[in-house]
């Protein structure tokens, strides 16, 4: 699992590449948790190469889009799959996020 | 002249023997080092688990006296609600048995003795008792003096309770303070022993070991188990120190029982050498009739193909030669074979299973004949003594490396591959020293990335590193010598390696593939001589049982991705569901490991997968404390994002995805069942 974080324009885009399962949640959870600092923008979580999610990296994506609520900035979750997307529809994910 | 001619046979006999003995002497040195570093291991890993145990009982009772420290403070000015302090210590907390509060002599100035005695009795109930009684005296108590004297929380020197049933019981006292900074009592919390003497006594690394419990002061708290008399050898004492108690475990670990595997090996050394010896004796014999009937030419011919005999004999008589090898086993098909060339060429391989997982090697020692020959019977036994004790490649082919170059005079050495394959998880560890690097089939054909570390036999000390790769259903691993790739033609073409990979494409039995090779060399070879042995091992791994241990640790979560597909390949499900169904496994699975032990202790997680008629069913099971996650109320997914709760998000996955969900809690087990329908 890896984590490439790009800024440009004052918009954070956040990579996501492999399986976000527990173990690797664990590993990237201090990258994406740090990406809260700049919740008062708009941050682009980019699912293209992203193959598996479980609840443990559901719980990074909230926490992330908590962070954006209290600061009044934006969370846009780009590319995911369909596997990911039943997923973020059976936990209401879907409308929680804004879906590109 | 003649009388040299007739004393050669023999010396060459006594030479033979000398070297034979003086190889199982050096490979016994080494083997015994091997075995004391795992008893060690094995010693050290124990004690720290059972360490961990006692201290986290230890923990709960320090903290369930401290937690009260404050209220037992504020309690100075009103006394009689001591009796109210001890009994919720009692109560909140199962480790603790009995509590008293015992006031300084004199600090009331009513009362120059206090101390209410809160305590379950048998029946579980709690009852209240004065300890303030001229017999009993408790300011004389050690669990009073000790802590006054230190100021400081202590654990007191274990003891028999004779007023609860001869239990063995320790008690943690605590000073408190009043608000002037002066001891005004002592609060206490009573735990119950009773449950190391099992704990202790569980504790088996070898049939007879036996471990020991001392307190601080020295005498032993759980008795000594009866293997502990009428010992009379050698034996290994490992121990550690449980910190503030200051108990003392001793894990004592007689020689006889270290070595046990040692001597069971040894007598097969030294069965195999007195048939080496006996062979060569048997060609001597022949050889020296050979002389009378013979003329000079012949003698010199048949001396040749005597040597050579002799080595094939060698060789052939090392090797594991019956195939299938396992054929109660449908996880795995293996088939090997050495075609020896006319001079041998000290090829090997060997392998066997232990514990449910296959040690195996291919090797091949420089230089050729007898020589070569004998080197290599010596390795493939380095390997079985070896591998008896450790489980790790690495560590066998480091201690087979110390082995082999201590006794090499002939200045021979030995590339070899090693691996050890887990055949309940598919884990292959393997350890590379100078060999071809082994094929691996996955679908697609690809060359096993190796280390090459250095032969062995060339330096003793030196160091190996150990690699490991996943095995999944249906992959194989193809191991051979270069007498394979280095198969000439009459043109002086080699074989290559681009044959050899398109010789294994194609699905074939382990056997067939290693008989197809063979046809294809020998097609290829044509009339020219075979120049060195050629030597293959094919290993396809195809585990059908549907079960899987996992430890308590989040990283074992990545090898469910595997379980769950070959399930599912299994079942009439479509393949397109597995991804969905490892993720409610997953769920599942790290509830278990996040909720069902205490932090620091080490527990299982089991996995079953049943592929059933309409429906695949996968079950959960853990020894861990009673948890039931369906009880967990449902979240609401409808919620905005301020409301959303952060958990309870993994059990809602479960309960979607799957068909069934069903808890229970039996023989202290949590079983969680977890259907999916076709």
């Amino acid at each position: 699992m890896e984590v490439k974080i790009e800024r440009e324009n004052g918009v954070v885009t956040a990579r996501l590449i492999g399986r976000l399962d527990t173990p690797a949640s664990q590993e990237v959870a201090p990258q994406i948790d740090g990406l809260a600092a700049d919740a008062a923008g708009t941050i682009i979580l980019d699912c293209t190469e992203l193959s598996y999610i479980s609840s443990s990296g559901l719980r990074i994506f909230l926490s992330l889009r908590k962070a954006a609520a209290e600061k009044g900035g934006k969370v846009i979750v780009r590319n995911i799959s369909n596997e990911i997307r039943s997923v973020f529809m059976m936990t209401g994910f879907l409308n929680l996020f804004e879906i590109q | 002249m003649k009388f040299l001619k007739s004393i050669k046979p023999l010396l060459l006999v006594i030479v033979a023997a000398l070297t034979l003995e003086a190889t199982a002497l050096v490979q016994m040195y080494f083997s015994q080092k091997g075995i004391r570093e795992e008893a060690s291991m094995r010693a050290e890993s124990q004690l720290e688990a059972t360490r961990n145990k006692i201290l986290i009982i230890i923990d709960q009772a320090e903290a369930a006296v401290r937690n009260s420290q404050w209220i037992a403070q504020w309690c100075l000015d009103v006394p009689d609600s001591m009796e109210r302090v001890c009994q919720r210590i009692v109560s909140d907390n199962p480790v603790i048995v009995g509590s008293t509060m015992a006031m300084v002599p004199g600090y009331l100035p009513k009362r120059r003795l206090f101390s209410p005695y809160v305590y379950r009795d048998e029946n579980e109930e709690l009852v209240c008792r004065s300890l303030a009684t001229e017999e009993y005296d408790y300011p004389s108590q050690e669990w009073f003096v000790k802590p006054m004297e230190l100021g400081a929380g202590y654990w007191s020197e274990p003891y028999i309770d004779e007023g609860g049933g001869e239990m063995l019981m320790t008690t943690y006292s605590l000073p408190i303070y009043d608000k002037k900074g002066k001891i005004a009592g002592i609060l206490t919390g009573d735990v119950s022993l009773e449950w190391l003497k099992e704990l202790i006594g569980s504790i088996k690394v070898y049939p007879h070991a036996f471990c020991l419990l001392d307190s601080r002061e020295g005498n032993s708290m759980v008795g000594i188990p009866p293997e502990a008399t009428g010992i009379e050898e050698e034996v290994f004492v490992y121990d550690a120190t449980v910190d503030r108690t200051g108990w003392k475990i001793s894990i004592v670990i007689p020689a006889s029982d270290m070595f046990d595997v040692l001597r069971s090996t040894g007598f097969i050394v030294m069965i195999l050498q007195i048939l080496g010896l006996v062979m060569i004796i048997l060609m001597l014999r022949s050889y020296i009739k050979g002389q009378k009937r013979y003329s000079a030419l012949d003698q010199k011919r048949k001396l040749v193909e005597g040597e050579l005999h002799i080595a094939t004999g060698i060789q052939m008589s090392m090797v594991p030669k019956t195939f299938p090898p396992f054929p109660e086993r449908s996880d795995l098909d293996m088939a090997a074979t050495i075609v020896p060339a006319k001079e041998v060429g000290g090829d090997l391989y060997d392998f066997f299973i232990r514990d449910e997982k296959l040690f195996f090697c291919v090797g091949d020692v420089s230089g050729k004949g007898v020589p070569a020959a004998l080197v290599m019977a010596v390795t493939r036994t380095t390997f079985r003594n070896l591998s008896a004790s450790t489980d790790s490649p690495g560590r066998i082919v480091r201690s087979m490396n110390d082995s082999l170059s201590s006794m090499n005079e002939n200045n021979m050495f030995v590339t070899l591959f090693c691996g050890v394959l887990d055949l309940q998880g598919g884990l292959l560890r393997y350890c590379n020293a100078g060999h071809n690097p082994p094929l691996i089939l996955t679908g697609s054909i690809n060359i096993l990335p190796v280390v090459p570390n250095l032969p062995l036999g060339i330096m003793p000390g030196m160091d190996f590193q150990e690699q490991e790769v996943e095995l999944s259903f249906d992959d194989a691993i193809f191991l051979y010598t270069d007498g394979l790739t280095e198969a000439e033609n009459i043109a002086h073409e080699q074989f290559g390696e681009q044959r050899m990979v398109d010789a294994l494409h194609g699905r074939k039995s382990a056997a067939d593939h290693l008989e197809s090779i063979k046809g294809r060399v020998a097609e290829f070879v044509g009339e020219a001589p075979q120049s060195d042995d050629l030597t293959m091992l094919f290993i396809h791994y195809l585990p059908s049982a549907r079960h899987l241990v996992l430890k308590n640790d989040i990283s074992q979560i990545t090898l469910l991705q595997t379980f769950v597909g070959e399930a599912v390949k299994a079942s009439k499900l479509d393949g397109l569901l597995a991804p969905g169904l490892n993720l409610a496994l997953e769920e599942a699975v790290t509830n278990v490991i996040n909720y069902a032990y205490p932090e620091g202790v080490e527990g299982s997680v089991e996995l079953d997968a049943e592929v059933g008629e309409d429906a695949l069913v996968f079950t959960v099971t853990d020894s861990g404390k009673e948890f039931d996650p369906t009880a967990r109320p449902e979240v609401d997914i409808n919620e905005g994002v301020e409301q959303r709760k952060i958990g309870g998000l993994g059990i809602h996955l479960v309960r979607n995805i799957m068909d069934e969900v069903s808890y229970e809690r039996r023989d202290g087990k949590n079983i969680l069942k977890l259907t999916k329908k076709y």
